[in-house]
């Protein structure tokens, strides 16, 4: 390992290993080409590496000693403090798992939270088990590791959402840690060039949803936000602009968008359908007005073009 | 007198979430205890929610099952709503469980699998330096391919259903899609890449010169018919794992299941097992019966629930969580799930056995189960599933009927069980007013890491340890084998369960990655 190569520890707790599963489909470069190209080495993947238990034993013991530098911490999956904060709902040779993510924590210089369920706590933190992401507890700020968390570069927990993740706020994040460029962060401590946009930008749906034309079952292809449940328009993320699988998204074969990487993820009302009053959801697009809303969709449903209203334009 | 030793050993493949203890007497493993540690209260999360929310919460569970879950949840609903998805719609599913199922097994088999077979404890083998260059975490040839390929067969799933892992595309009564003509011949075109390299680089064959290998004879007659087949990553496993003695390890109780998978649509080319592509059936040894899910009862004795006495069908299930520690004989978060009052395995040998497949039925007669066989049928199974998915995707351009709009779901009980990468994966739900009021999961991982059932009967994987030679206490390789060999998607085991709770997965392994 040479002076200049930086070292990556991913762990997983409460969660699917579904990041990682994403980090694999990472393409031009994949993720074997990354870590060449920026000369980071992986000092623990559970699921690549082969070391042996006792090796895995002293290499933790050398990080929380500070003698194994630790340059960045990944997280996949919620932190479990269940039960009564015990954190044995999720053990590693009998102790807590949550124990080992908080003395990790404190030597990396840089933490990533991958995925909803590290970021805020995910569909983990709608059961029993006390989950929570590492400094959110859905969208309140504190978490695991608590408000005034900052990681030895002095930074907060980024916090990279999405259910899985798109890998390419993974590989774009650690690119720019490497070459020591800063990016800007809402106020979840997500980058803006992954989390500024909606779900809904990109959609190829949207002209239905500009004239109001919408779909009140599956199969069809008008605009799933006025009765379907989708969640596209209040949803921050990159999916209809970093194609998933570089092909496709949800919303653009017809599944609704479910808020995956919203902090609330997952919402407490049923999915797939739309909670509305007079046929207007009851939750708008980000940041629009009610009452113009109301009047803009009535006008634009008047204005649809029959293509639209007959389902002819391809989506 | 002989040495007792405990070995522990977290088998991070999957981080902390199986891990095994074993007593070591002679150097042998004499017993063996399989823990799952996390639990994560899926059950509770669903109870209560609308009646589709398992299509979204269920895939979930796994990362790299989640294709399976998907098919289970809707396979429930399908029945609670009495809705028959058209033809093109059970095409559509099946081809991308499939995909994932491809996927899976070379990335199960050499990320995960052959990460092993380059332990230091193999250094003095004379093939070790090539399977170093092949299999070395990160860097080896293989496995740089493996990654390469699989991340371009699931678009097959992405183009369908919107994304890879975690969609929600099937519905009770079909797809949301329509795919169109371009869409498949899209997907046509990813499948016909992935056979071509899995012919040429992990086979050295084509498909049907491997599936015309149909005994143990017939394997020795294709490794030396020519260099392609020995060299082949096939050829060379086989080569390496008999060097290595993976055919004596990790025989277990030798009782299999499959609840069957792949439904066949109407109206199609492609010959199945009765309703099924891949068979359904329980065996022992290689003497198969019919499968029936009322035979399952999931036991609680070891596992850190609240007790109730005997085992219970998942219909009847519960998941109270008791994290009461060792002192109660209780030891881990997976339930251990039974059939006929029996332990199982499950997976794509289990697939083969129940099939009554000439090539593993004759391996099983022979010697019964191995680590060596059970993944020789893992690497196999693509070479089986490819041509229906060929075919299926051109039977699909025809109607564009992809789904059957079902009656709202206010109330019912149902389950849906199938195939999942890993084995036989099922989902058991009620819904009254409107909301689910019961959903139980039993997994794959839980049949085959699951812990001892009440009458004291090892689960299969704590079986198959039994026996097992260990060289060196500190690095014991051989664990690792016969663990990855079932392919315990860890975060699998999540039990799933009634009001929601669920929980562990393995570690070890696994799939799950």
């Amino acid at each position: 390992m040479s002076i200049n190569t930086r070292t990556l520890y991913w762990l997983q707790s409460g969660g699917c290993g579904g990041d990682t599963m994403s980090l694999l489909g990472l393409e031009s470069p994949d993720i074997m080409e990354i870590l060449k190209l920026l000369n980071v080495e992986f000092l623990w993947h559970p699921s690549l590496s082969n070391g042996s238990p006792s090796k895995h034993r002293s290499l933790i013991e050398a990080i929380l000693s500070g003698k194994q530098p630790l340059d960045i911490l990944c997280v996949e999956g919620a932190v479990i403090r269940g039960p009564g904060g015990t954190g044995m709902y999720e053990t590693i040779e009998g102790k807590p798992k949550k124990d080992l993510i908080a003395g990790l924590a404190k030597q990396a210089k840089v933490v990533l939270a991958v995925g909803t369920c590290a970021s805020f706590g995910g569909i983990v933190s709608a059961g029993e088990v006390e989950g929570t992401g590492l400094q959110f507890y859905k969208d309140k700020k504190g978490g695991f590791l608590g408000e005034t968390f900052k990681s030895r570069s002095g930074l907060p927990v980024i916090n990279l959402p999405g259910c899985p993740c798109a890998s390419e706020a993974v590989s774009g994040v650690l690119t720019a840690f490497i070459s020591d460029v800063s990016l800007p962060l809402n106020e979840y401590n997500s980058p803006l060039q992954w989390y500024g946009l909606l779900v809904h930008q990109g959609c190829t749906r949207n002209e239905y949803h500009e004239y109001r034309v919408e779909d009140n079952d599956f199969g069809k292809k008008g605009c799933l936000f006025f009765h379907m449940g989708c969640r596209g328009p209040l949803t921050y993320a990159p999916c209809n602009k970093m194609l998933k699988n570089r092909r496709s998204s949800k919303t653009r074969v017809g599944v609704p968008c479910i808020g995956c990487a919203q902090p609330v993820f997952p919402a407490s009302e049923p999915f797939f359908q739309t909670p509305n009053i007079a046929d207007i959801p009851l939750e708008l697009p980000a940041g629009v007005d009610r009452a113009h809303y109301m009047a803009y969709k009535g006008m634009a449903a008047a204005a649809a073009p029959e293509r639209l209203k007959n389902r002819e334009t391809m989506i | 007198m002989m040495q007792k030793v405990m070995i522990n050993a977290p088998l991070n493949r999957v981080e902390g979430d199986l891990e095994i203890r074993t007593e070591v007497d002679g150097g042998r493993v004499s017993d063996a205890w399989c823990s799952g540690t996390m639990y994560r209260g899926f059950e509770k999360i669903l109870a209560g929610r609308g009646p589709l929310d398992g299509l979204v919460i269920t895939p979930r569970i796994c990362g790299i099952c989640t294709t399976s879950h998907l098919t289970a949840a809707v396979k429930a609903l399908d029945m609670i709503a009495g809705v028959f998805p058209p033809p093109n719609a059970v095409r559509i599913r099946n081809l991308t469980l499939m995909a994932e199922h491809i996927q899976s097994d070379m990335r199960h088999a050499f990320l995960m699998f052959a990460a092993d077979l380059v332990n230091p404890a193999y250094r003095d083998v004379p093939l070790f330096d090539e399977a170093v260059r092949r299999y070395q975490p990160f860097k080896g040839e293989t496995v740089i391919e493996t990654i390469k390929e699989t991340k371009k067969v699931l678009e097959i799933i992405a183009i369908v259903g919107g994304e890879w892992p975690h969609s929600s595309y099937m519905v009770p009564g079909g797809i949301v899609s329509n795919p169109a003509s371009g869409d498949l011949m899209e997907c046509l075109l990813l499948l016909k890449q992935y056979r071509s390299w899995y012919e040429k680089r992990i086979l050295g064959c084509s498909l049907e010169r491997w599936l015309d290998v149909r005994s143990s004879s017939d394997i020795d007659v294709w490794l030396e018919e020519n260099n392609l087949h020995r060299e082949s990553d096939l050829g060379f496993y086989i080569r390496f794992a008999r060097e290595i003695g993976l055919d004596r390890i990790g025989r277990g109780h030798g009782n299999f299941i499959s609840y069957g998978s792949l439904d066949i649509p109407e109206g199609t080319k492609v010959k199945g097992k009765g309703k099924h592509l891949v068979a359904s059936g329980f065996a022992q040894g290689i003497k198969v019966t019919d499968f029936s899910h009322e035979k399952i009862l999931e036991h609680v004795s070891h596992s850190w629930f609240m007790d109730y006495n005997g085992g219970r069908h998942p219909f009847n299930g519960e998941t109270i969580p008791y994290a009461s520690g060792r002192e109660s004989g209780k030891y881990s978060w997976a339930k251990s799930p039974r059939y006929d009052a029996l332990p199982a395995e499950t997976g794509p040998l289990a697939e083969m056995i129940t099939a009554e497949n000439p090539l593993f039925t004759d391996l099983v007669s022979r010697t019964g189960p191995s680590a060596f066989t059970r993944e020789l049928a893992r690497i196999s199974r693509p070479a089986y599933l490819m041509p229906a998915m060929e075919a299926w995707i051109l039977e699909s351009v025809s109607d564009g009927k992809f789904y059957t709009s079902p009656e709202e779901i206010i109330e019912g009980k149902g389950y849906g069980v199938t195939q999942a990468s890993r084995g036989a994966l099922g989902h058991w739900v009620q819904i009254e007013n409107g909301a689910i009021t019961h959903y139980q999961i039993i997994t794959p991982t839980a049949w085959n890491a699951s812990p001892r059932d009440s009458n004291g009967t090892r689960g299969p994987l704590e079986e198959a340890l039994i026996g097992t030679e260990i060289k060196d206490p500190s690095n014991p390789v051989e664990l690792g084998h016969v663990v990855r060999s079932f392919d315990c998607c860890l975060v699998c085991t999540v039990h799933t369960v009634n009001r929601g709770k669920e929980i562990g997965r393995v570690k070890v392994g696994a799939a799950i990655l």
